[in-house]
């Protein structure tokens, strides 16, 4: 029988995509739990038990202080160890929206070189430009040189944003350009009808709905394992939740699903590569 | 303990901004014409603690700022700091919360700080505030009016530093707000044996909104000898209430909780036909008696009328629930705090239905005055804009923050609502029909024995007389301490925390502490076992020093009272600490009878259950109804159609909202198939949202509303029947099976009681005795039950002359079933070729139309009167809805969309700029009447439909016996051209459509 990857899906605090995320993975192979925060912490339940971590969207803590934060060191303080084990032993993270706000401040992304967590923060999310929290379909465009196993094989998907903190900003150059270099910048934002635009050049709202730098939608850590975004590609899990489904032009997908939207793939990706390596 | 300041503010460089600042900058520019070179923000922190400043300097950069965008500093204000503010601004403000005030990013740090400082002292506390530095202010601007466009001095407190002092170095300080110590008062009895004039007076001064017969009603229950007997026999003061009891009965006998007014006996005359008659309560004749009538016929109405919502069957596995609420008097004082608090509360309503449903969407619906009015602001309200602003703000951060999609709404204008802005929340609940133990989830299963907790935030002195202040008209006088700030993430970690609960079977019970506190939801719960025993003593509070009787009624938000099996105490509390929510045993169900409230070992307030819920007077009311006299409506002999198409597109009850409306998640939960926005550029308007809840499954729910105030002015039994077709056309354009749809009515009227005040209540009580007849005669004829409702009845402000009354109205909601979402229709054109048909025709009714009013505005005509649109044959209507939704459902519409504000020619424009695509329309034949009346006028029944040629054959027979007219054919011209017959009428380029459209309501202050 095929191995069925055990998924944890953590919630609390104002993490609110928790279902949507635990579902998603449910229809590509996966078995999901909503794990609260403080199940891992408290030693309810362990990290060990699990073969993916999911660190799905919401308002942790209400995005004060800055978004992701308190939840970030929730986990920098208090889930130290069982995160470096997580991550060392190879296992997949991801987080969307919120998740990789949270991911960022704990420093897990973009992170050190190798599979140690040092847990230092080295970029933010902040305010979008336009001082909005909006919900809005983007495009997204994969980097097909990225090693990130949640994308492999992906070229360009529509799906929303919803936020009001998703600048990504690293105001050291040096650094940013070496995330590039390193094929670490994952997914970015892009103007489907103009995809020739200078790729650097931050494109103009709402193409780019924040004003990342270098137009970036999601990076990865150095191994591929570790994998934030601030768009949903939960959201689009079906066609008919796309907004030209009702023109009849919303993108098709090849699946077994006759309904599979384009956003399932990152999951199934994940779940996929848990089973090729049991 | 003592205090350290801390302060962060965003660096600067390549690609960074001060956005916090920008914000400030743009809206002062767009709503006041304001420019200034640059705003800058800090953010402060006062925190009181017993760590010390320079470890807390330490940690700064871990909690405080972020290290990567901002700087902090210690102990000084940042403008000290040379390197870092190099420029004298022109003004500084720094804006905090006054005490007790919930400061919710104050509760995260304090949060963050104990997970940094976990030795730190429990008692703790850290307050927020933000201070906006200003460069290049013109010489016009006065900081004073730049502090009041920032700063609600109801809840908060400025301190600002003008050019001079900047110039100084004096630099404004926010200092810790510590919170006055409340007094605490023991019960105390109150003489009830004092003449009527005294009566009045106790309900006047102690804001209890009791009228001289309730007064009575309460002194009587007092002199009762068998009443004296039992107080004696358990210690309190036998032949007079106790403040505590006093304050409770006000709560629970508010015309807020008890709907007095709909349950009134009234005499109504009709001085038009002559009738008199008898209305022995409006509610039960006109609103329960045909809900009943039709749950009789089918077998989906679980529960209607009697929870916090009115919940059907949905599929055999699950079943939803939706409650729709206002929150008027609060959004006027404070529009941010009202209106935040008014939607996490309606989300706590579904919440507390039966064992308690999930909310999975959100609905907004406001009524304000003129963004762009320039006339007089009411003394203690504020101007439109600002209201819109604030409303707006509040609803986006409760409901994006709980994570419930907004995915229906609408926004009104109006001058009347410059007194009293309506707010209006709704939310959706899903809950599976049976729980893992086999208990149906919509029934609650209470015994005597069951321990009763306090869930989620604590009891303070805010949110203290909401129920009573909300039955009193606004003055400038209305308390501060009704108004409160929601704090949505404590709440969306009880709902968590209650969901898990109730699916591990240990909830027995459970409803929401809204309105009347403790007080009204331990004595609605009381009403299943027949008694409770409260202890006040255990209740947590925010602050020390509040009197029994003030924690028994204060509307401290996100709690809920939930009642577990004494056996499920250990598990529940465990599952609390686990969320870390506050749980706390205060109370008992008993069976006695009675509720009985104690604070410690003493009793405090004694109450039969009975005379509690059952007790309050019937009120004997008058209506008297003569048709008001308008000048009529008579269009202009000569009219630019074209440009009065622009004209109307602009106005603002027809303009885009998408500036707003985007600012919500609306598909939060990965489930919304029918967003707000549709077409093309995805910014046409949605007639209804349509969500697909569970996960894989395309099986729909529809939400939508109607909402049609101005028919009011000429009959506001019109304006309800409009409300109710407009909610259920919006529905059947997206293909809701009309076969299962419910219905909530919510109601906002002027003050109906005849009195000195209200000189001219008995015709306000005609409008709302007329408004629920049509509203019977409606949902009977479309088989639609009102499973739940509102009302708020007193919606004016001020006395006398200077009186403004709100216009008459009725808010709509709809939900029903949609077998499957890939069968839908959306309101954008969508291809060259695909036809046009108009299903129902258009009357000669102009009375009270948009464009009625905007041509007297302009002084082009003299009157809005005449025909209001009527619903003479609602059968004829529902048929034709329901063969319009099966086409719909067997994927050969493309396109619907309903004809309402702007008739026929805006709906025509709408679909245009939906699909960025032209039309060419003949709209001869599609009425017996004038063709300003065709083209403008708001006969209810319409809906424009385009089908692909393919398909015109099959729609036409499944419309057949309807009345559908080809009316034209989308073309890709780029262009709306509309003839009666041979006369051109309307040429109009899409693009010049669209700038109309959406400039108006943008307000977001240019670019970048």
């Amino acid at each position: 029988m095929m191995y069925v990857p055990k998924v944890a899906v953590l919630f609390g605090f104002g993490i609110n995509c928790d279902h949507e995320t635990a579902a998603v993975f449910d229809m590509v192979g996966g078995s999901s739990t909503r794990v609260h925060l403080n199940s891992f912490i408290s030693g309810l339940d362990s990290l060990d038990n699990y073969d993916i971590l999911a660190v799905p969207g919401g308002f942790s803590f209400g995005d004060h202080l800055g978004s992701g934060r308190l939840m970030g060191n929730r986990m920098r303080f208090s889930l130290r160890d069982e995160l470096t084990k997580f991550v060392g032993a190879g296992k997949p993270i991801i987080g969307i929206c919120n998740g990789f706000q949270v991911l960022v401040k704990t420093g897990l992304l973009p992170g050190p070189e190798g599979n140690v967590p040092d847990f230092v923060q080295r970029a933010s999310l902040t305010l979008n430009d336009s001082g909005r929290y909006e919900d809005r379909w983007v495009t997204l465009e994969f980097n097909p040189d990225s090693n990130c196993i949640w994308t492999r094989g992906m070229t360009q998907i529509d799906c929303p944003v919803r936020h009001g903190e998703g600048k990504y900003v690293m105001p050291n150059r040096d650094k940013l350009t070496k995330l590039a270099a390193n094929n670490q910048i994952t997914v970015r934002y892009i103007d489907p009808e103009n995809t020739k635009l200078e790729p650097n050049a931050v494109l103009p709202f709402p193409k780019s709905p924040n004003g990342s730098m270098m137009n970036i939608a999601g990076i990865s850590d150095s191994t591929g394992l570790v994998f934030g975004l601030m768009p949903h590609p939960e959201a689009i899990y079906a066609q008919w939740l796309h907004p030209d489904f009702s023109r009849g032009t919303a993108p098709k997908v090849k699946s077994q699903l006759e309904w599979e939207g384009q956003g399932l793939q990152i999951f199934r990706n994940a779940v996929d590569y848990v089973i090729s390596n049991n | 303990m003592q205090i350290t300041r801390v302060e962060a503010t965003p660096k600067s460089g390549k690609g960074l901004r001060d956005v916090r600042g920008d914000i400030v900058r743009r809206r002062l520019a767009a709503d006041h014409n304001i420019s200034m070179t640059e705003v800058r923000s800090i953010v402060g922190f006062l925190i009181n603690s017993d760590i010390s400043s320079e470890d807390i300097s330490s940690r700064a950069d871990d909690l405080f700022a972020d290290p990567i965008i901002e700087y902090s500093t210690t102990n000084q204000t940042f403008l000290q700091s040379p390197e870092i503010f190099s420029d004298t601004p022109d003004a500084v403000i720094s804006v905090g919360f006054k005490p007790g005030v919930t400061d919710n990013p104050g509760k995260a740090a304090l949060d963050g700080f104990h997970t940094i400082f976990p030795e730190a002292d429990i008692n703790s506390d850290i307050s927020t505030y933000i201070s906006y530095v200003f460069y290049g202010i013109n010489n016009q601007t006065t900081p004073e009016f730049l502090a009041s466009t920032l700063y609600n001095s109801l809840i908060e407190r400025a301190v600002i530093a003008d050019t001079n002092m900047c110039q100084a170095g004096d630099w404004p300080m926010i200092e810790y707000p510590e919170k006055p110590p409340q007094v605490f008062k023991e019960p105390s009895p109150i003489n009830l044996e004092i003449d009527d004039d005294d009566l009045i007076e106790i309900s006047e001064t102690g804001l209890l909104a009791l009228n001289l017969e309730e007064m009575r009603a309460i002194q009587a229950h007092y002199r009762d000898a068998q009443t004296q007997h039992s107080r004696r026999a358990i210690g309190i003061v036998d032949d007079r209430p106790t403040d505590v009891e006093l304050e409770c009965l006000a709560q629970t006998w508010s015309e807020h909780c008890k709907h007095k007014i709909f349950a009134a006996k009234i005499n109504h005359t009709d001085l038009e036909t002559g009738e008199q008659s008898v209305v022995d309560s409006i509610f039960k004749t006109h609103i329960m008696k045909p809900t009943h009538d039709m749950q009789n016929d089918v077998d989906w109405l679980l529960s209607v009328f009697h929870d916090n919502s009115g919940v059907i069957a949905w599929d055999d596995e699950w079943s939803v629930c939706m409650k729709a609420e206002t929150h008027n008097s609060p959004s006027a004082l404070d529009p941010y705090g009202g209106a935040m608090t008014g939607i996490v509360g309606v989300n706590r309503d579904i919440l507390g239905t039966g064992l308690g449903a999930r909310p999975i969407a959100n609905t907004d619906v406001f009524c304000f005055g003129p963004p762009d009015w320039q006339g007089d602001i009411p003394d203690n309200l504020f101007h439109p804009s600002r209201v819109l602003r604030g409303v707006h703000s509040g609803v986006r951060v409760g409901g994006n923050e709980s994570g419930i999609p907004t995915i229906n709404g609408a926004i009104v204008f109006d001058e009347r609502y410059l007194g009293k802005p309506l707010v209006y929340c709704g939310t959706v609940g899903i809950m599976p029909r049976k729980l893992p133990d086999g208990r149906e989830s919509h029934i609650k299963t209470p015994t005597a024995g069951d321990i009763v907790y306090m869930v989620g935030g604590r009891v303070g002195y805010d949110g203290i007389h909401g129920a009573t202040f909300s039955s009193l008209e606004l003055t400038e006088e209305s308390p501060s301490s009704a108004v409160q700030i929601g704090d949505p993430i404590t709440q969306k970690k009880m709902l968590d925390m209650l969901l898990e609960a109730r699916d591990a079977g240990l909830i027995t019970c459970i409803t929401d502490n809204g309105a009347g506190g403790l007080s009204s939801s331990i004595g609605e719960m009381a009403e299943y076992t027949n008694g409770c025993r409260i202890d006040l003593a255990k209740v947590p509070l925010k602050q020390s020093g509040l009197s029994p009787w003030e924690i028994l009624v204060s509307e401290s938000q996100e709690r809920m009272t939930v009642a577990i099996k004494e056996e499920d105490i250990a598990e529940f509390e465990a599952l609390a600490a686990l969320h870390e929510v506050e749980a706390t045993a205060v109370a008992e169900f008993t069976s006695t009878g009675m509720f009985h409230v104690q604070f410690g070992e003493a009793t405090v307030a004694y109450l039969p259950i009975e005379f509690l819920h059952d007790g309050v007077p019937q009120l004997q009311l008058e209506s008297e109804w003569s048709p008001p006299h308008h000048e009529p409506f008579i269009p202009p002999s000569k009219t630019d159609h074209n440009q009065l198409l622009l004209d109307l597109l602009a106005r603002p009850n027809i303009a885009s909202k998408e500036t707003w409306v985007r600012q919500y998640d609306h598909e939060v939960i990965a489930q919304t198939a029918v967003k707000p926005f549709v077409g093309v550029e995805r910014d046409g308007p949605a007639d209804a949202g349509v969500i697909t809840p569970i996960h894989g499954n395309p099986r729909g729910l529809v939400v939508s509303c109607g909402i049609a105030p101005r028919y009011s002015d000429i009959d506001a039994g019109a304006m309800a029947a409009a409300a109710i077709d407009e909610a259920v056309r919006n529905a059947v354009c997206v293909g809701v099976d009309v076969d299962k749809i419910a219905g909530l009515d919510n109601f906002c009227w002027p003050d109906p009681i005849q009195s000195v005040k209200t000189p001219d209540g008995k015709f306000k009580l005609a409008q709302l005795v007329r408004a629920n007849r049509e509203l019977e005669r409606i949902c009977r004829a479309y088989r639609l039950p009102c499973v739940s409702g509102k009302d708020s009845m007193k919606n004016d402000y001020g006395k006398g002359l200077d009186k403004i009354s709100i216009p008459p109205t009725l808010l709509f909601s709809l939900f029903g079933d949609h077998t499957d979402v890939r069968n839908i229709a959306t309101s954008d054109f969508k291809h060259p070729g695909d036809k046009v048909y108009l299903v129902g025709e258009s009357y000669d009714e102009l009375g009270a139309s948009e464009v009625s009013f905007m041509l007297r505005e302009r002084d082009i005509v003299s009157g809005i009167g005449g025909n209001v649109p009527t619903l003479s044959n609602p059968d004829k209507f529902f048929k034709s809805y329901r063969s319009l939704s099966s086409a719909i459902n067997s994927g050969i519409v493309n396109t619907a969309h309903d004809c309402s504000e702007g008739g026929l020619g805006v709906t025509l424009a709408e679909m245009c700029i939906g699909g960025r695509i032209g039309a060419t329309i003949d709209i001869d034949g599609t009425g017996d009447c004038p063709l300003f009346s065709k083209l403008w006028g708001e006969s209810l029944g319409r809906i424009v439909v385009t089908v692909s040629p393919d398909n015109d054959a099959k729609f036409l027979e499944a419309m057949s016996g309807s009345t559908t007219t080809y009316i034209g054919i989308v073309d890709d011209s780029d262009k709306l051209n509309i003839s009666d017959g041979f006369d051109p009428i309307i040429t109009m380029n899409v693009s010049d459509m669209v700038q109309s459209w959406q400039g108006t309501l943008d307000m977001s202050g240019g670019e970048l």
